[in-house]
Order: structure tokens, then sequence, then C-alpha cells
């Protein structure tokens, strides 16, 4: 999978700076760095919902699945939430039992709290098979418990539907425990990339070391 | 004053025929005013709000400047338009209720498409961005869109009834305030406080009150009964 070189710019501040990138179809990435790298504005033109300067075309032509930092609840029933995205009852009831919301599906979603949101629009998300999933910062708003569901469900979505995988994260933690490699971001910048325990035990260059005594303590 | 509310609450009980028929003009053409500017408001303020297009932003300029048109002017536009000098007077419509209907949705529809462009364009991103990431269909996003907004919709129906029901400037220029026919709550509160019957006016003016409240009431329980 080869993603084209791009650029992005809000006003008079370049936010992000891609170069050509290959990702191996299948593979699990996490992309890391600091708040204002340019993580999201990246997750959200792959996933067809930002569009780069010049509009252009990155190239990657997928089916692909985004689950935004900020997770939205549609104004129906938590079960709707899902319905809405697969009319598949059986898959629903078996997500929602998974995240523990099970006992939500009959509640107005807007009225969920934010944890509860989030587990929501992560099984509203994988009530679909697609070949790219995007997913940024799933488990932000999650306690433990739930966090944990979810990256249980992830890699079993993964390995059920075979699709490529990209995280957008903080949590070194959780890079390691969901992703191959890993690229790193600063100011924009793809910085370094490489197989992600690799790149949080021996980072090579400075910034990506600086981020890694930061949030890897 | 005391005497006046007296004869005020005498009247609205002993059912006064001039009194009935002002009523039911002020509801005839309250209610055709506010559903037509419902319905013309409601799309349009959906697309100025969530659909990006290009003049879309001249467009909510032009919106925002009607909502603030003066009652008289638009009363004057269209007494100018339908007399006998004015190109459309073969309809034959000046003092009528249908010209005073058409006066209000002209005054009311940006009103009302103000109210939902505000909000569309608050919510619409978040729908497009979830809808968009889910892979969903146009269609699709839009029905979410709507779904989003419906309960926008009855806050956009309370403003275009209160400025109906209470409008008096368009609907005294085109209506004329004639007694049986044209002559609707506020004009003929002008018009008894004019001629010092006042308590036919307080009469209306606890009627105007008391309906629009009840309205406020009704729509405010539908709607907190479908949020759930």
């Amino acid at each position: 999978m080869k993603i084209r070189a791009f650029t992005k710019t809000y006003g008079a501040r370049r936010v992000l700076d891609m170069p050509e990138t290959e990702l191996k179809a299948g593979g699990a990435y996490a992309v890391i760095g600091a708040n204002g790298s340019g993580k999201s504005t990246l997750a959200k033109i792959l996933a067809g919902v930002e569009k780069t300067d010049g509009k252009k075309d990155v190239g990657l032509g997928l089916r692909t699945g985004y689950m935004p930092q900020k997770c939205f609840a549609f104004r129906m029933s938590t079960k709707n939430n899902l319905l809405i995205n697969a009319n598949e009852p059986e898959r629903a009831r078996e997500l929602m039992s998974f995240l523990a919301i099970e006992h939500l599906a009959g509640s107005p979603a807007h009225r969920l709290s934010g944890g509860e949101t989030a587990r929501m629009a992560l099984a509203r998300l994988l009530m679909r098979d697609y070949e790219l999933l995007i997913v940024d910062e799933p488990t932000a708003a999650m306690d433990m418990e739930s966090a944990v569901l979810a990256e249980r469900l992830l890699a079993r979505y993964r390995e059920k539907t075979g699709c490529t995988l990209i995280v957008v994260t903080h949590s070194l933690r959780q890079a390691e425990r969901l992703t191959d490699e890993a690229l790193f971001f600063d100011s924009g910048r793809l910085v370094e990339r490489g197989p992600t325990d690799e790149i949080i035990s021996s980072p090579r260059f400075e910034e990506t070391k600086r981020f890694i005594e930061l949030y890897g303590a | 004053m005391q005497t006046a509310f007296e004869k005020a609450i005498e009247l609205i009980l002993s059912g006064d025929a001039e009194l009935l028929n002002i009523l039911g003009v002020t509801a005839r053409m309250s209610l055709s005013s506010s559903i037509i500017a419902l319905l013309l408001g409601v799309p349009l303020g959906l697309l100025l709000g969530a659909v990006k297009f290009r003049g879309r932003g001249l467009l909510i300029v032009i919106n925002r400047t009607l909502m603030g048109m003066p009652p008289v002017v638009c009363g004057l536009i269209f007494y100018l338009f339908f007399s006998g000098v004015g190109p459309f007077r073969s309809a034959q419509l000046l003092f009528t209720v249908e010209i005073m209907v058409l006066a209000q949705v002209v005054l009311i529809t940006p009103i009302v498409a103000g109210n939902m462009e505000t909000y569309a364009s608050s919510v619409a991103p978040a729908v497009r961005e979830t809808a968009r990431g889910l892979g969903l269909s146009g269609g699709k996003t839009f029905a979410l869109l709507l779904n989003e907004c419906v309960y926008q919709v009855f806050s956009a129906y309370l403003l275009a009834f209160a400025r109906a029901i209470a409008e008096v400037g368009a609907v005294a220029m085109v209506g004329g305030a004639i007694a049986w026919k044209t002559n609707v709550m506020t004009t003929a509160i002008m018009e008894y406080t004019n001629k010092g019957n006042f308590s036919k006016g307080i009469a209306l003016g606890i009627i105007l009150l008391a309906l629009s409240f009840a309205v406020n009431i009704a729509l405010s329980l539908l709607q907190r009964r479908l949020s759930k």
C-alpha cells in the first residue's frame, strides 16, 4: 500500500508534510507524537474526512473505517447507532456484549457518558469489515477495564478481517500491544519509523527520544 | 383599570361575536404563515448550515439581513406590489387574509432559516465526520443530519408562531384591519385603544398572551416527550 506524498495547511500554518510512505497490507501501525504533531490530521486525510492541500488523491482507494478522536452519538438508541452502519442485529449484540454495553442497547446514545460513547462508537465502527481501519485515540475516554476490552476487540477484528490497522495514540504501551510498526511525528513531519518495540526502546532521533522519555514514564 | 379588566373577563366569558371573529382570523393567518414559513425555512436553513457551495456565505448574509427587516417595510413593499399601481394588482389580494399570510411568510421564513442554519452548522461537521468515517452514503448522512435537527424544528416553529401572532406592522398595512374581515388581535388592540375601548383591548391582550403561553407549553411538552 503506497501513500502518495502530500501536505496539509490550515491558514498560514503547515500542519503536516507527509512523504511518500509504504504500508504493508494487513499490518498494524501506531502513529505517535505529541499534541499538534499532525497525527489526527493524517488519520483524517487517510480516512477521506479531510482533504489535502490541492485536494490531491493520497492513492489508497481502500474500504476504510475511521473512528475520530471525538466520538459522536447519533440521536437514537445505542443499538440503532450500531445498526445504522450495518443492519446485522446479531453482530451488534455480540459487539455490545464484548464491550459491556449490552445493557445500554435501548438507551438514547446521546445521553451516554464519554467512556460509554467511545465504546459505542468502536462497536458501531466494527459492524462492518473494512480493508483499512483507522482509530484515533480509541481508548482515551475509557477506564482501564474498558480500554483492555477495546484493545482485545481491535486485535480480534484485525485477526478476523485481515485489515490494515492504524492506531493514533499517546500511549506507548497501547502502541506496543496493538501494533507492529510505529511512525513518530513531530511538528507535522514524519521523524522516524520502525518496529514499535525498537522505536520505544532505542529511538534514533532526539525528538523521538524526548517524546519517549516523557510519555514512557 | 380594574373595571377594564373585569369587563375584559366578561367579554371573554360571554363569547363576544366580534372577539370570536378576530380570534378566528388571527388563528387562520398566524397558523398558515408560520407553517408555510417552517416548510420553506427548515430546508433552506439546513442547506445553508450543512452544505458547502459557492455563494453560501453571501446567502447567509442576505438571510441575516432579511431577519431584521422591519415589518412596515415588508408591508410597504407588498402594498406597492399589490395596490392599483403595482405589478400584481390583477391578483386583487390587497386587504385580504391571503396577502397578510404572504407578507408574514416573507418576514418569518428568514428567521426560521437563520435559526436552523445556526444549529445545522454546529452539528453538521460531527455528523459528516462520523458518517464519512463509517463509509455511509450521502443520502444516509443527510437523513442522519435531519434526525439531529428534528428537535430544533420545534424551537424554530415556536419562533415563527410567536412572530406571526404578535406581528402588527405588515398585517396592518396590507390587511387594512377591516372589521369582520382582516382585523387580527394586534391590529384590533391598536384600534380599540385609539377608540378608548380599553376593555376590549385588554381582553384581546389577555387572549393573545394566553394563546402564546398555551402553544409554548404544548410544543415544549411534545418536544420533551419525543426527546425521551
